[in-house]
Parts: structure tokens; sequence; C-alpha cells
């Protein structure tokens, strides 16, 4: 009897390759986020100015039934692309954002950091890109379906409602402005909740970070502002950057007198070095040939 | 062995523990972080009185933008995110990281347990606070360093974020022994219930921790941060300290209460 | 004899799970095992008897005196928790001397009884690393550590031998005998049969959350011995082997699986079974791929002896 070598052998055939190899990672994070109850709530609170955007336009388009009820506020319903920005750029629908990012985003990294996971994604055939890609689109799927889906659905309700495509010949650019905001605002947020998820093996620490950090920008601009009364600390803040950016996706005049590009550039600096730290942090298990 | 002896005293187990959390709470990254991060209103109050002497700009004096700093920056913010942090530590990172049986099989009491970690929590916070208001204390006002008036606003500051610190970390110490995902509500309250409800008249207002801590500072001249004030009917000094006494101790009793009697299912 | 340990009716539900049915147990000096395959309630047992988890039915007494919240009593008891968790950032050392503050230990007391306990569990040279860069039998030896730092009476240890090298197994089971004959009372959980065989002889068998069986090992062994075992034999010539199994009187089935090189042999005597195999192969020349006993686990001979 003799007894055979055993030793490690490298798998030499083809793997079939699937053609959505971060779908299942995406699923899961879907349905994890959907399973905490806080997180419906907040989900379906940040679909609440939709809700009143929606009236507004109905309002608008039945003004003479409801000015006895709405007297001198009617300027509120003028629905022009100022309206869509204030839907899509204002503080309560980021605030929103940036809450849904936390309960949904905070433990995408850092539990699998936490759990030591990270290696049994990458036993599997999926590379770095198709892991980031199936966590950032848990975010991103959610981030649409309060910012991007609402937006088209409100600019097609304005059609629908007023019967005719008047809207739509003065402002044939506006369905553009906003999937380039949604999908602006939604890339940040991907990127700045992924870049502080991998930072920490503990998510509590990390919705610390993804709030405290937002607010804290917002804080120094302020402070900033009061002294200085220069516009150009405006690029201090997170919000004001994206609201800046809001303004010139829908051809508004910018809140503060600075250039959206300078506010492009920080918010692009962001996303850069939360993609250069994560692929520091993301780090899959070699095997030597 | 006897082992009657090495049953130690409250007071001792209170001691013991607190030195216990305080030597890991200097020790971990995320205390190195928020250290950080307590520095940042020294790296503000460095550019803001650099561009003055720079600009030769008279427009606010050293203390009146360390007094804003100390609503805006501290009191709104700051000390509710280290409060929250820390305070909710007390018991979710004892549950979350399966620990906690390292402390529940030693002879300390349960109160000992979050008595001693929260008097740990609350002095690191309180350091960091600290170190970061009396730095920005002294560039801001360092042509002013022999007006003496201004240090009594300085320890009043000091004691003022202190007092909230104490009292914002157990009410969120009580929080993250009573709710699983103590962090969400933890931002709504701090950032959420506490904003609003001090912008309402009459006796709503003091129904927020915050207007406790603002009655105990002046109110600032009307001018570019006045909103923050605003509607502000502060309760007496001595009220406001009673207060923000007593808030502390009932959150810490109803903390230890409720440690007492839960049982926390360290899960997979 | 007086009881050390004793439990009346102990029943523990996780909302509809049943975690343990009522359990009525006394436990003397010395070491018991409980034996029970995962799942089966060992953890929630010990749990209960440490006061980590409030039963919702049923008491607890240690020395007479109810457990939970009664915070003196633990100065006697060392708990070594199954879950593989650390004050991360601490070192060794660290880990050791701050749990040990909280005992009414003077410094220079601390010091020594940190230095001995480590030394014992063989992490005096690691002492001063941080627990994250330990390996997984140390982390286990430093859990072992603090729970006998304090010199205990009573030493509860869930699953102490996972993950550690059998050097270090054998090590810690001679600790557990020695506390043994310095008259402490052990209490060892495992789901291995062996493990607990070398420690005691006093078992408790636990099952889907009920009290099987409690006494000596002798017994269960001889229940596992008369267990049919299912053996598969991977080899060149399984017809042969087959032909010369059918005819010896401890072989109840001989059969083939649907691979066709893969022979099953069903006995009731493994130990017979296994002394005469190599004797086979050597006589008739039969090459072997592998050996491999289907249902040698505790969780079949549970399912046996519960008659699944």
């Amino acid at each position: 009897m003799f007894i055979k070598e055993k030793g490690y052998a490298h798998w030499d055939g083809e793997l079939k390759k699937k053609k959505f190899p971060w779908m299942p990672i995406t699923r899961y994070g879907i349905k994890l986020a959907f399973r905490k109850k806080s997180f419906r709530f907040f989900f379906y609170g940040a679909l609440a100015p939709s809700g009143i955007f929606l009236i507004g336009i109905y309002v608008s388009e039945r003004l003479e039934d409801f000015r006895s009820m709405i007297g001198e506020t009617s300027r509120f319903v003028n629905i022009n692309p100022a309206y869509f920005r204030n839907f899509l750029a204002s503080d309560f629908l980021l605030f929103f954002l940036v809450i849904l990012l936390l309960l949904c985003g905070a433990g995408l990294i850092s539990d699998d950091l936490k759990y030591n996971s990270i290696q049994l994604y990458f036993s599997r055939p999926l590379k770095k890109r198709e892991y980031f890609f199936g966590k950032v689109s848990v975010i991103v799927f959610f981030l649409f379906l309060v910012t991007l889906v609402p937006g088209l659905i409100l600019f097609i309700m304005k059609l629908v409602f007023a019967g005719d495509l008047k809207f739509f010949a003065s402002y044939p650019w506006l369905p553009l402005s906003i999937i380039g905001y949604s999908f602006l605002v939604t890339a940040f947020f991907s990127f700045y909740g992924l870049f502080l998820s991998s930072l920490s093996k503990n998510s509590r620490y990390v919705a610390v970070l993804i709030f405290g950090i937002y607010f804290f920008s917002h804080i120094i601009f302020q402070i900033f502002d009061g002294i200085f009364k220069n516009p150009y600390f405006s690029l201090l803040s997170i919000r004001a950057n994206l609201q800046q950016m809001g303004a010139f996706f829908f051809n508004q005049k910018a809140p503060h007198a600075v250039s959206w590009i300078y506010s492009l550039l920080v918010l692009s600096g962001i996303c850069v070095l939360a993609g250069f730290v994560l692929k520091k942090k993301i780090r899959g298990v070699e095997v030597v040939k | 062995m006897d082992h009657k002896k090495t049953v130690p005293y409250f007071l001792a187990s209170l001691r013991n523990v607190f030195s216990f959390f305080f030597f890991l709470g200097r020790r971990t990254k995320r205390t190195k972080i928020f250290y950080l991060i307590s520095f940042l209103p020294v790296v503000m109050a460095f550019i803001i009185k650099f561009s003055q002497i720079f600009s030769d700009s008279r427009d606010f004096t050293g203390i009146y933008i360390f007094s804003n700093m100390i609503i805006v920056f501290y009191i709104q913010f700051l000390i509710l995110i280290l409060a929250l942090f820390f305070g909710t530590s007390v018991c979710s990172d004892e549950v979350e990281g399966k620990t906690l049986t390292y402390l529940t099989t030693r002879p300390v009491s349960k109160s000992a347990i979050i008595l001693g970690k929260y008097g740990a929590y609350t002095l690191l916070t309180i350091l960091m606070v600290w170190i970061g208001v009396i730095l920005s204390f002294f560039i801001l006002n360092v042509d002013k360093l022999l007006d003496f008036s201004l240090y009594r606003i300085l320890l009043k500051d000091l004691a003022v974020l202190s007092l909230g610190l104490m009292c914002y970390t157990s009410f969120f110490t009580f929080i993250g022994t009573f709710l699983k995902k103590s962090i969400l509500f933890g931002l709504v309250f701090g950032f959420g219930w506490e904003s609003v409800i001090q912008y309402f008249p009459g006796a709503t207002q003091r129904f927020a921790i915050a207007h406790y801590l603002k009655s105990l500072l002046p109110s600032p001249p009307r001018g570019r941060f006045s909103f923050l004030m605003f509607r502000l009917e502060p309760s007496s000094p001595g009220m406001a300290i009673f207060m923000l006494f007593l808030i502390t101790a009932v959150f810490l009793g109803l903390a230890c209460l409720l440690f007492y009697l839960k049982e926390y299912i360290l899960e997979d | 004899m007086k009881y050390v340990i004793e439990t009346q009716k102990l029943s523990k539900w996780y909302g509809i799970v049943l975690g343990l049915s009522d359990v009525s147990l006394q436990i003397e000096p010395g070491i018991t095992g409980i034996l029970g395959p995962n799942g089966a309630g060992k953890s929630t047992f010990l749990k209960l008897v440490t006061g980590q988890i409030k039963p919702n039915i049923g008491t607890v007494t240690i020395m007479g005196q109810k457990v939970r919240n009664n915070y003196s009593l633990f100065s006697r008891i060392g708990f070594c928790p199954e879950q593989d968790s650390f004050y991360e950032e601490m070192t060794g050392w660290e880990f050791v001397t701050n749990l040990l503050k909280l005992y009414n230990f003077s410094h220079p007391e601390i010091e020594a009884r940190a230095g001995e306990v480590l030394k014992i569990v063989e992490l005096e040279s690691d002492k001063d690393r941080i627990i994250k860069s330990y390996s997984r039998g140390m982390r286990q030896r430093l859990k072992f550590a603090q729970a006998i730092a304090h010199e205990p009476d009573i030493i509860i240890l869930d699953e102490p031998l996972n993950g550690m090298d059998p050097l270090g197994r054998r090590k810690i089971i001679r600790l557990i005998k020695k506390y043994k004959t310095q008259g402490k009372t052990i209490l060892a959980s495992s789901h291995v049969l062996p493990e607990i065989e070398a420690m005691t002889n006093k078992i408790i068998l636990i099952h889907q959350g009920m009290i099987f069986a409690q006494g000596d090992i002798q017994g269960i062994r001889d229940l596992i011995e008369t267990h049919p075992h299912i053996v598969s034999i991977k080899c060149n010539n399984p017809v042969k082997l087959a032909s010369e199994f059918i005819k010896k009187d401890y072989v109840l089935k001989v059969n083939f699986s649907s691979t066709p090189d893969v022979l099953l042999v069903e006995t009731n005597n493994r130990e017979e079974f296994f002394s005469f195999l190599p004797s086979f192969f050597v006589k008739y020349n039969i090459e072997v791929d592998e050996i491999s006993s289907l249902d040698d686990n505790l969780q079949a001979v549970f399912d046996y002896l519960v008659g699944t």
C-alpha cells in the first residue's frame, strides 16, 4: 500500500463567468437594510418631500381652484427648474440622504472587516472592483429611489397634469439636469459612505463619522463665513458644495458667489481620496502560482 | 485563599472599573481620532487670528469669536458627538464586542461597571474638549493675555462644557443600555430634538439639555450669530446647574437599574 | 455530599427557540464534562449557571446562593466564555492585570498572579504583544488564563480547547486535572467526546436543550461502541474487500456506493473492525485512497440514542 502524495493543487480549468457577479452582494445589502425598522422609517420619510412637491405640481395646474387657500403663496408653486432644484438640493432631502446613508452604508464594509468576511468574498471568483460595485450598488439603489426616481416622476407628472408638452418645450434639458444632479449626489455619497465604512470595524463609529463630518463641515463654513464673510469658505461644507452644484445643474443663481467648478473639484477630490483609501483597505488574499 | 477578602467595596470597584476603562479608552484608535477632531477649533482659531493680524481686521474681538465658537462648535456639535459616541459605548461596546462577560463575572456590582465606565469616558471627553478650548482661547486672545476678566469667561465656558458632557453622556449611557440601535436615536435626539425644541417659547425649551447649558452662558449681543439664541428664555443659573445635575443623576440611575435588570444576549 | 452547583427545573427560551428545558442537576466538586453537539444548549446552560442570562423558569444556585446579580460570589468563580472576544487593543499582560484589578488584590499581588498565570499558559514571551496579533490558540489560552488568575474555587469553561493545537490541549487538560486534585469544581463543555474523556469520567449529556444522560463516561462509550457505524473505504478492489467483510460477524451490512470504487461497510463493533482492517489491506494487496467514518460524530450518536 502506498500513500498518495497530497498537496495543494491549483485549478487550471476555466470558471464559468457570471454576468453580474456583484449582484448577490447588492441583493443581500438591500435585503439587510430593509429588514431594519429604523431604515424603513427614514426611507419612507425621505420620500415625503416628493409627495409634497407632487402636490405642489398639482396645485400649480389648478391654481384658480386653490387661489382662496394659498393666496399670496402661489409663487411657491411656480413650476420651473428652480422648483426641481429646491426639491433635489434642499437641506431636508440632503439631511435624509445622510441618514439613509448611515443606516444602509455604515456597515457595508466595516461589518465585513469586523467578521473577516472580505477574504470569503475574494475566495470566490470575484474581483475587487466587483466587490466594490456590489457594495456601492446598495447605496446607489436607495439614493436613486429618493432622488432620481421621484425627480423624473415629478417631471412626468407635470406634463401629465398640464396635458401638453409646453413645459418640456420650455425646459428640454430639465430631465438631463435631474439625472445629472441625482448621479452626482449619489456618486458622492456612495464614495463618502464606503470610504468611512472602510475606516473602522465598528459600524456605530462609522455612523457617527458619516453624520459628524457632514454636519461638522457645515459648521466650520458657518463660523468662517460669519467672521470673514468670504463665500469661498462654502467650499469647506459638503452641503454647500452639493447645493452649489444643484444651482449649476438647474441653471440657477448659486447660493454662494463661488464658481461651481471649485465645488466640483472639492467633491471630486473627496471621491478620489475615497477611491484611493478603498483600494488600500479592501484587500483580498493573493494566490501565488 | 479567603475569597471574601477579594471582593472590593463599591467605591473601590468604581475606581477599579474607572481606571480599567480610562486606560483602555486612551489606547483606542477612535479616541485618538476624536482627539484630532477636537483639535480642529485650534486650527480654526489659528487661521482666524493669523488672518486678522495680517489683514489688520478688527471686526470681531478674540473673545467674541471664542464665545461663538463655544456655542456653535462645542455646544451644538462637538460635545453632542462625543457624548453620543462615548455614552452609548458604555454598554453597547461590551455587548457588540461580546466582552461583557469579562466584566459581569467579576466581583463587581453592575452599577459600579456602568458608573466607573461612564466616569472614565466622561473624563476622557472632558480632557479632549478642554485641551482644544484652552488652546483656542489663548490663540484668539493672544493680544489680551493680561486681561484677567477674560479668564473668568474661559473658566465658565470650561465648566459649562464639562457639565454638558456630564449630562449628555449620562443620557446617552442610558440610551445605550436601553436600545440596540442607540446611535440613530441619539442623532435624532441630539441634532433634531435638542436643536428644534430650544426655539420654542415658554416652558417647552426646558425639555432640552441645551437650554440649561445656554442659560449658563452670556447672551451674545445681537448680530450675526444671535439667531442661535433665538427666543431663549433662560433659566436662572442656579436652576440650570441643579437641572443638569438632576438629569445626570436620573439617567445614570436609570442606566444602572436597566443594566441590573436587563439580559444582554451576546449574538453571533 | 454537598453539591456545589444546583439547578432546579431550569428552562430558557430565546423567543420561540428553546435553549434549555427543565434541567435539574446537582454538580459535585471535581471535573464535570458537559457533552453535546453544537446547538445542544451547553452554552445556554453555562450562561445560566454564571448568571449571564435569566432563566424563564427554574433556579440556579452556587454554594447555596443565587447567582444572577450576586457579584460577591464571583470572587470564587472563574469563567472562560466560548466567544473569541477581547479588548483587542490591550496586550495580553494588560488584559490579565486589568481584569485582576477588579478584585481586591494589591498591585504587587496582581503582577505576581498575572506573571504566574501567563507562564502557566505559556504566553510569557508574548505578553507584551497586543491581543489583536495573537493566534487563535494564544487567544484561547489567554481566555483560560483570565479565568484562573484569581484562583477561583469553581472554574467554568465553555469549549476551552477550541482552536488549540494538540500540545496546548494536553497542557490545559493536565492543568484542569491538577485543579481537581486541589478540591476545585470544574465544569467544562465540549462537543468532542475524546476531549471530555481526557479530562473526566463524569459527564452530562445534553441534547436539544435537555439533559439526556448524566453519569459515568463508560456508559456513553459503550453506547457509542454498540452504535452501528458506517465506514466508507475508497480502494482499487472493493469487491474483494466486500467478499471478505461479509463473512465477519461484526459486519452488519456491505454496500457499494454510487461511485464504483467506494465500499460502505456497516459495523456494530468499531474496535474490532478497525483492528482487522489493515491486515485485509496487506493480505489482499489493496491500495487505499481514503477511509472515512460517515457518522463518527456526536450528532450521529445522539441521533442514534434518541432514536431519530
